[in-house]
């Protein structure tokens, strides 16, 4: 199939995902601070899921660790972003 | 105390793809890991080692692995060993265990062996009690938890803890030498440091050929049991249920609504010989399709 | 190679296996010196996507001659497309090429899957004498007395020492900002690349690209095809796959609330588009970021015992026409391991020291495109460059062709019809016509 979802495009992506996460995004600034919610639209993984509140409900284990949430992110210290431990995350075979 | 850990390099199930048409596996898609039921033993087995106890790591596969069993000394293991022959054709469960625990009685014979219970590939579970059958130990499996303290270390004994149906947990004692299948992803592998990291890349892993092992073709040969085929899961024909035409609309519907059950009249089976009780019990399941009819 | 003992230095350690860092790692083990590489992945180019054509084949040629008969090469490119969309039309220019350096040695340009193709290139690495370290991410650099001195690695006893560190750690490069020599990026001057590998069988490859053996096409893609996001898009030729992606500027992206992916499948119906990529299976999504703005957002280039190259020096070109990075990571690599085994010859590491880097740069031709593209992305990342005009290019050619009874236009008062329907005025029109030539001509 040519055309796909994004379920079915992320199925093809293999993560090793580590024990702990390497992006925390600290939701009470969300709330109370963002109007842009920008994470939650440009996130290639679509990891950012905008909660009834206005909080941020977010999932680091299928990442692409490409860090375009933080860049787009114009609140500080709303995502505190690292890379995983080394040999974790995703791990491309084709691209 | 010694203790032989028993690792298996894995596919990722993540990357298994099948391919519709060949019904094969597309060999280039797979990246390959550490089995996590292994993962665990191995750190399970790092935590237990004494001071004066050492852990040593066996894999029976090809060269490949051999970067695996690096990883298992960086993280801290004393020493590793490779089984592979181009006389092995399969691995499987059956043959491993034949070759590894010619391994461990060449590497001298340790106090416990530590298997990950399943792996993640072929999963059949039976490489603990196999291994036991071969060395003549005895095996607990499903094994949940372990402690030994250092008064066990004389004594040579051991508490584990197992897993039984529905979470219920049951706690035995067993004397070593002995082999434990252990449930999967307990504990992570520690991470190792940088230095040993670096040292064990270029560490050369011992090879165990057969004629190391003391072994020939032959005794790799094993008719008893042949694997033919691997298919697909197939759901099986279900009986469905059918509302009876013969009733008017509005008892067709309740019917439907009801999904065949009919109401509250169960039948108790309070007199009979247990074979009878039993027989009626098939009978009814035959009836309402849960069974499938005998020939 | 034996093992090393803990404490031991290294002359060089090269952070990140990308292009930029093995070609690092390379010349510099090639030239005697003791190499680390570290690498955040489980294997080189785990973590990394291009589109992926790899425009560099004559410089490794002169590092491993005729290269492209060991490593895993997909297709050779000798057809380039540049299309301009409207939302139902493309208008295509199409340039091929069968010889000259294109359709033979050493080549132009391969399409290369990065998984396969870094993990090539970092075992060239290795195997000149590179120490090769995966599974090994970089926290921080170390500093003496206001030098770097060496890099922490996140593990027990991860501090590591060399005289010379080259941080090759791409676009979001933690390392040079660490190091203070970059600032923290803005929204608009990063782009997203959502790209996808959809497996094709090489015979339909073959006759629907009208490709003979190992030719191979690259397709470029701007105008309505991101809708109003800034951005355009690329489909290229693998052995049994098909390379394609979207590209959007960040904060296009956050402007127009726009998923990537949404404009990925977007792409992919496209009434040119589709027809390509019928039949094909999706093998794997990916997603990377891109620094688009080149010149303006490199960083200092070097400190005292630092020097930067690649991505990590914004040293790529992705400029509407081009979209090339990985030729000038090498390039900067090699920049930064020339420089690198100068300064050990002299046995001095300060950022005088360093300084040739500038130089280097230059023979290399990397910061002289640079300097001549400087005025390029700001301009083609804008709106009119990357949708509207290529929009109306493509409108223009559907009235042109169109026979439906009405009178014929000429061109000329059709263009200008055009332009006046699109709220561009005279002047801007005259203004962006001279920026384009600005950027390109001269
Ligand atoms: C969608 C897309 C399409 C593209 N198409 C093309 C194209 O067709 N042709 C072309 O020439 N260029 C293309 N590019 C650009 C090209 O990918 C980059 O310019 C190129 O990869 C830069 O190489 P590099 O070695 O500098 O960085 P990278 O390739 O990004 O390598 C950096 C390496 O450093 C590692 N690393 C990062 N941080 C750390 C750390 N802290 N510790 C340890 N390791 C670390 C990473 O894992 C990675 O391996 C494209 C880019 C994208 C996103
Ligand atoms: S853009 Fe930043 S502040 Fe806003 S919702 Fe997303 S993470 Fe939170
Ligand atoms: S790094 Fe990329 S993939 Fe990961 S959460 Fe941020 S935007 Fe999403």
């Amino acid at each position: 199939m040519v055309m796909t979802t994004h379920e079915e495009k992320m199925r093809t992506v293999r993560f090793r995902v580590a024990a702990t996460p390497h992006i925390v995004v600290n939701s009470e600034i969300c709330r109370n601070e963002c109007s842009v919610h920008a994470c939650v639209y440009v996130c290639p993984a679509n990891l950012f899921v905008p909660l009834d509140d206005g909080g941020i409900l977010f999932n680091y284990e299928q990442c692409f660790e490409c860090g375009t949430c933080y860049i787009a992110c114009n609140q500080e210290n709303a995502i505190r972003w690292s890379y995983p431990d080394g040999g974790y995350g995703v791990t491309f075979r084709e691209s | 105390m010694r203790i032989a850990v028993c690792l298996k390099y894995v596919p990722d199930p993540g990357t298994i793809e099948v391919d519709p048409l060949t019904g094969l596996i597309a060999a280039d898609r797979l990246l390959y890991m550490l089995n996590p039921a292994d993962e665990s033993a191995l750190e399970l087995a790092l935590r237990l080692r004494p001071p004066q106890g050492t852990v040593t790591v066996f894999n029976v596969g090809p060269v490949e692995a051999d970067r695996l069993l690096q990883e298992a000394l960086a993280a801290g293991a004393d020493a590793a060993v490779r089984v592979w022959d181009s006389a092995i054709s399969s691995t499987k469960p059956m043959i491993t265990t034949i070759l590894l625990a010619a391994a461990l009685r060449a590497a001298e014979l340790p106090d416990l062996v530590l298997c990950g219970g399943h792996s993640v590939d072929r999963g059949s579970g039976t490489v603990p009690a196999l291994l036991a059958e071969h060395l003549g130990w005895p095996v607990v499996t499903e094994v949940t938890q372990f402690e030994m303290q250092p008064d066990e270390l004389q004594s040579g004994r051991m508490r584990v803890q197992r897993r039984l149906a529905r979470g219920a947990r049951a706690e035995s004692e067993v004397t070593l030498p002995a082999i434990l299948g252990l449930e999967t992803g307990l504990v992570h592998l520690r991470q190792a440091s940088l230095p040993s990291l670096m040292r064990v890349k270029h560490t050369p892993i011992p090879l165990y050929g057969l004629e190391e092992l003391g072994l020939s073709p032959q005794d790799l040969h094993f008719p008893a049991m042949t694997l033919h085929e691997v298919m697909p899961p197939r759901p099986r024909a279900r009986v469905m249920f059918t509302p009876d035409c013969h009733r008017s609309a509005p008892e067709r519907v309740a019917q439907i609504l009801s999904a065949g059950v009919a109401g509250k009249a169960g039948q108790i089976l309070d007199s009979g010989t247990p074979e009878q009780q039993a027989d009626a019990i098939i009978d009814f399941l035959r009836q309402h399709g849960f069974l499938e009819k005998s020939p | 190679m034996t093992a090393l003992p803990a404490k031991e230095q290294f002359d060089v350690i090269v952070v990140g296996a990308g292009p930029a860092g093995s070609a690092a790692a390379l010349l510099s083990a090639r030239a005697g010196l003791k190499v680390l590489l570290l690498e955040r992945g489980e294997y080189p180019g785990a973590k990394n996507v291009s589109g992926a054509v790899f425009y560099g084949s004559a410089i490794l040629n002169q590092l491993i001659p005729n290269w492209w008969e060991q490593a895993p090469v997909e297709r050779y490119i000798c057809r380039r497309d540049i299309a301009f969309m409207s939302p139902t039309t493309a208008v295509a220019l199409d340039f091929r090429c069968a010889g000259s350096g294109y359709a033979t040695a050493p080549y132009n340009g391969f399409s290369v899957l990065r998984p396969k193709f870094d993990r090539w290139l970092a075992a060239q690495a290795e195997a000149a004498g590179a120490f090769l370290l995966t599974s090994a991410v970089v926290d921080d650099v170390l500093w003496d007395d206001g030098r770097v001195v060496g890099v922490r690695v996140r593990r027990e006893q991860g501090e590591i020492y060399g005289k010379v560190v080259i941080a090759c750690d791409g676009v979001n490069s933690f390392l040079a900002k660490k190091a203070g020599l970059q600032r923290e990026f803005h929204a608009h001057e990063l782009s997203l690349g959502v790209k996808e590998v959809i497996g094709l069988d090489p015979a339909i490859i073959q006759d629907r690209f009208h490709l003979t053996g190992n030719e191979g096409i690259a397709f470029e893609y701007l105008g309505a095809i991101t809708e109003d996001v800034h951005g355009g898009a690329f489909l290229y030729t693998n052995r049994d796959s098909l390379s394609l992606g979207v590209i959007g500027q960040v904060s296009s992206l956050v402007e127009r609330r726009k998923r990537p992916y949404e404009l990925l499948e977007r792409f992919k119906a496209h009434p040119a588009v589709a027809p390509l990529v019928r039949g094909g299976k999706l093998r794997e999504y990916s997603a990377h970021l891109i620094p688009e703005s080149g010149w303006a957002m490199q960083p200092k280039l070097y400190t005292d015992g630092l020097l930067v190259a690649g991505d990590a020096a914004g040293f790529c070109l992705a400029a509407g026409l081009y979209l090339e990075g990985m030729n000038y990571a090498i390039q900067s690599g090699l920049a930064a391991a020339e420089t690198a085994i100068a300064a050990c010859r002299r046995g001095n590491f300060s950022a005088r020291s360093l300084a040739v880097y500038r130089k280097h740069l230059k023979q290399r031709h990397v910061s002289t495109d640079f300097r001549a593209y400087r005025h390029a992305p700001s301009f083609v990342n804008g709106p009119r460059l990357q949708n509207l005009y290529p929009e109306m290019i493509a409108r223009s050619m559907e009235q042109i062709f169109r026979v439906d009874g009405a009178p014929k236009r000429k061109i000329l008062p059709l263009a200008y019809r055009m332009v006046r329907q699109s709220e561009i005025r005279p002047g801007q029109l005259l203004r962006d016509a001279y920026q384009v030539a600005r950027a390109y001509l001269w």
